[in-house]
């Protein structure tokens, strides 16, 4: 069932490329609000995952989240990803795109663990997450997408990359449940760190590029409707 | 005691805590922009984590009514915001600070004011509950009150706002929680269907302000890194702390 739902997560990053497909790239604000609603949607797992994944466990999830954040800060001191702007001027130099990429693949290794966790949790904050998340590819893999052809790939094979970074997300998801089903223990460590690495890569990456494309009240508007889409989700699974 | 003037004394106590949260700021000198952006990520963090923490609460009443509150606390924000914009060309001026820094000043305080009356409510009904528990669930708010203080002073102070203010505004914040309280108490059944509305509302407009002010600024001035790392942090620690509560 994990493998299943999380291999239905990375195949809707399919539609994201669409608006390409159609001859119609995605405008500034767009990528922005894009941004913001991928970046929306992590914070709004962070906060499930927090509200309903420590099971009372509060010491374990602390330093979680902290080894979570840890994470990714390193991964991008060794990636060389840190203030990267995945649309801006910094990635537009020969590196930028494989740079994308290895952004994207992180992103997607939290987010299996993000599922795999919420499974172990129960399995309808399991589903809530992997349709979460199935929302979040979308504009993820909008983005990956316009980048990659701007660059010069083809719009099937950019297309392609969008959904095979996502590999990581089916991969980490079955890992972290088979993993949690063997050390049960292990479940408010892991919840942690799925919510530090969410929260921090949402607020390292995502938002920041955002508000450099569009207006502040309307990335804070489809961050909002993001996080509300979350909750929604949450109650009608559970 | 009469129980109407207990709750409202506990209630109070809660409020006066919050000026607890200045405290931290009196162990600091000097005051660069970059201080700032970092204050800003801490408060943004504990006003997300706190947010968390409001719809967890407001979801457990009932899910659609905290997210229509939510709605109108952004909306009511977006009204706020057009309102201290419009001054007919005066600068507007708080706490010997004019232009943008007093309107930021402004609105985190409305924000948490507004947020308070819902918090008020939440202490009322918890008192409808029994009075014999009123100590444990006083200390426990009076505990979750100090970071709130913290993130107000944490606008304020960078503004120049000394310490003493940082605190009494911190507590005037809450001053609608003894104020809600009592009613909330005497009416525990009309006020329980407001609550999941009351507490959406503080979670959405305290996330807003989040959003629209406190992040960009923080980004604007701070490395990116720490500010996603201190933000990061305070929110998880609230919720923990919450929680822990």
């Amino acid at each position: 069932m994990v493998l299943g739902v999380s291999g239905l997560t990375a195949l809707a990053a399919i539609v994201g490329p669409l608006p390409l497909a159609l001859g119609r790239p995605p405008s500034r604000s767009v990528i922005g609000w894009a941004n913001a609603l991928a970046g929306g949607l992590m914070i709004g797992v962070a906060y499930a995952l927090l509200t309903e994944g420590l099971g009372g466990a509060l010491i374990a999830g602390g330093l979680g989240a902290l080894l979570g954040i840890f994470f990714v800060r390193t991964t991008h001191a060794l990636v060389g990803t840190g203030e990267l702007d995945v649309d801006g001027p910094d990635s537009a130099g020969p590196g930028g795109g494989y740079k994308a990429i290895v952004v994207d693949s992180l992103h997607a290794a939290d987010e299996g663990v993000a599922i795999g966790v919420a499974m172990a949790v129960a399995v309808p904050l399991g589903v809530a997450m992997a349709a979460t998340l199935a929302v979040h590819n979308v504009p993820e893999a909008m983005l990956l997408s316009t980048v990659l052809t701007r660059r010069g790939l083809s719009v099937p094979r950019a297309a392609g990359v969008a959904v095979a970074v996502n590999l990581n997300q089916v991969l980490l998801a079955v890992a972290t449940f088979a993993v949690l089903g063997a050390v049960p223990a292990g479940l408010p460590w892991v919840a942690g760190f799925a919510v530090g690495a969410l929260m921090y890569r949402s607020l390292v990456e995502l938002l920041p590029e955002s508000y450099h494309q569009a207006g502040e009240t309307s990335i804070a508007m489809v961050t909002l409707l993001a996080m509300g889409i979350v909750v929604l989700l949450v109650g009608v699974t559970g | 005691m009469n129980e109407v003037l207990l709750v409202f004394f506990y209630a109070l106590l809660t409020a006066v805590a919050t000026g607890l949260g200045a405290i931290p700021f009196a162990f600091v000198r000097t005051i660069s922009e970059r201080f700032a952006a970092y204050s800003a990520a801490v408060a943004g963090g504990l006003m997300l984590g706190a947010s968390f923490g409001l719809v967890a609460e407001g979801t457990g009443y009932g899910r659609g009514e905290t997210l229509i509150g939510a709605l109108l606390g952004v909306g009511f924000i977006l009204i706020t915001q057009r309102f201290l914009g419009e001054q007919d060309g005066h600068e507007m001026v708080f706490e010997a600070v004019s232009g943008d820094g007093a309107r930021k000043m402004l609105l985190i305080l409305i924000v948490m004011t507004v947020h308070s009356f819902a918090e008020g409510v939440a202490v009322g009904v918890s008192f409808g509950g029994g009075v014999t528990l009123g100590a444990i669930i006083t200390v426990a708010i009076a505990i979750h009150n100090v970071p709130e203080g913290v993130a107000i002073s944490a606008v304020l102070r960078p503004q120049g706002v000394s310490v003493g203010r940082c605190a009494g505004w911190s507590i005037f914040s809450s001053l609608p929680q003894p104020l809600m309280a009592v009613p909330a108490f005497l009416f525990v059944e009309t006020f329980r269907t407001a609550l999941p509305y009351g507490l959406g509302f503080a979670a959405g407009a305290m996330v807003y302000m989040v959003l629209v002010e406190l992040l960009p600024e923080a980004y604007e001035h701070g490395d990116r890194a720490q500010v996603a790392t201190l933000a990061t942090v305070s929110a998880v620690a609230m919720v923990l702390f919450q929680q822990w509560l």
